[in-house]
């Protein structure tokens, strides 16, 4: 038996696979740049202990906005996923 | 797991104009608001010179955030917003904790919340540079260092509203789907307790604190 495949599935099968894309692309860049950022924030406190807090603070902003094109990936796929 | 992508709507006409309310968001956002205020009432109620756990707690962090205010924006404009930052802090952080008690969901969960205490603090900060410098000079900044800059200091100005927001609106949705799908796929065994931890109380700690910073950095930056 012949399965009909339409136009609609089509798109939604690229939508899904564009999500997974998006999001698997997308996570990299913010993977790799928080990780430099903690990695200086930590050179940074073994070398000056008595700054730790001030430290920790300023990473988690910086970090925080670096995440934010892996939020944009994130808001795309959903997008894709749950409007497309 | 059928209810994730679900916004439950009120509708109401008004002659011609058809007004939409998501309703989940509304009334949540309303038990935060009282939950803010149940815990101002108790931090304030029978204040001592020996403080009790409430009052410590509620002055920890008034404290906090008087020194990061002073720091950020100078002895000059610290009482005008340190109100207006610990304010936005605690009730974010409300809204971001609210989703670990069962059937309750977090009203930042809803774009529109994030969005609009964005577009808050763009006015805030722009009407705060307009103060300061005047408005000539305010102006005379968008076209620097070359004047055919204008339009991309004024795309960079309005990003800063869709990312603040969006990053919000982001971080806890994300969260919130990744509990739901992992709850479902372990049918609610052992694991969902750890991830409303990490998820609702640390992330939800980290965006809220987030935000407020960057919302005092933009007034800084305008200030400056």
């Amino acid at each position: 038996m012949a399965v009909e495949i339409a136009g609609a599935d089509i798109v939604r099968a690229a939508a899904m696979l564009g999500a997974g894309i998006a999001m698997g692309i997308g996570a990299f860049g913010p993977g790799l740049g928080e990780g430099i950022a903690a990695a200086k924030a930590c050179e940074a406190i073994g070398r000056n202990p008595r700054e730790a807090g001030l430290l920790t603070r300023t990473m988690l902003v910086g970090q925080a906005v670096a995440e934010s094109t892996g939020i944009y990936s994130l808001v795309v796929a959903l997008l894709l996923i749950f409007v497309v | 797991m059928e209810n994730i992508g679900k916004v439950s709507h009120w509708v109401f006409h008004l002659g011609d104009t058809r007004l939409v309310v998501n309703s989940t968001t509304l009334v949540m956002t309303w038990v935060v608001i009282g939950l803010v205020l149940a815990f101002a009432l108790i931090a304030t109620r029978g204040r001592a010179m020996v403080p009790g756990p409430w009052q410590q707690l509620a002055e920890f962090l008034v404290q906090t955030f008087r020194e990061l205010v002073s720091e950020a924006l100078g002895e000059a404009y610290e009482e005008r917003y340190f109100p207006l930052i610990c304010a936005l802090f605690i009730f974010l952080l409300f809204c971001n904790w609210v989703g670990v008690f069962p059937g309750m969901e977090e009203p930042t969960k809803d774009i529109n919340t994030t969005l609009g205490l964005g577009i808050m603090g763009f006015f805030i900060a722009h009407g705060t540079a307009i103060k300061a410098k005047g408005l000539k000079q305010y102006l005379k900044e968008y076209f620097e260092p070359m004047f055919f800059l204008m339009p991309l200091n004024v795309v960079g100005e309005v990003a800063k509203v869709i990312s603040i927001s969006f990053r919000l609106f982001g971080n806890v949705l994300g969260g919130s789907i990744i509990i739901i799908v992992v709850t479902h796929l372990v049918y609610g065994l052992l694991l969902p307790p750890f991830l409303y931890g990490f998820f609702a109380l640390f992330v939800g700690t980290v965006q809220a604190f987030v935000f407020t910073m960057l919302t005092l950095v933009y007034i800084s930056v305008q200030i400056r």
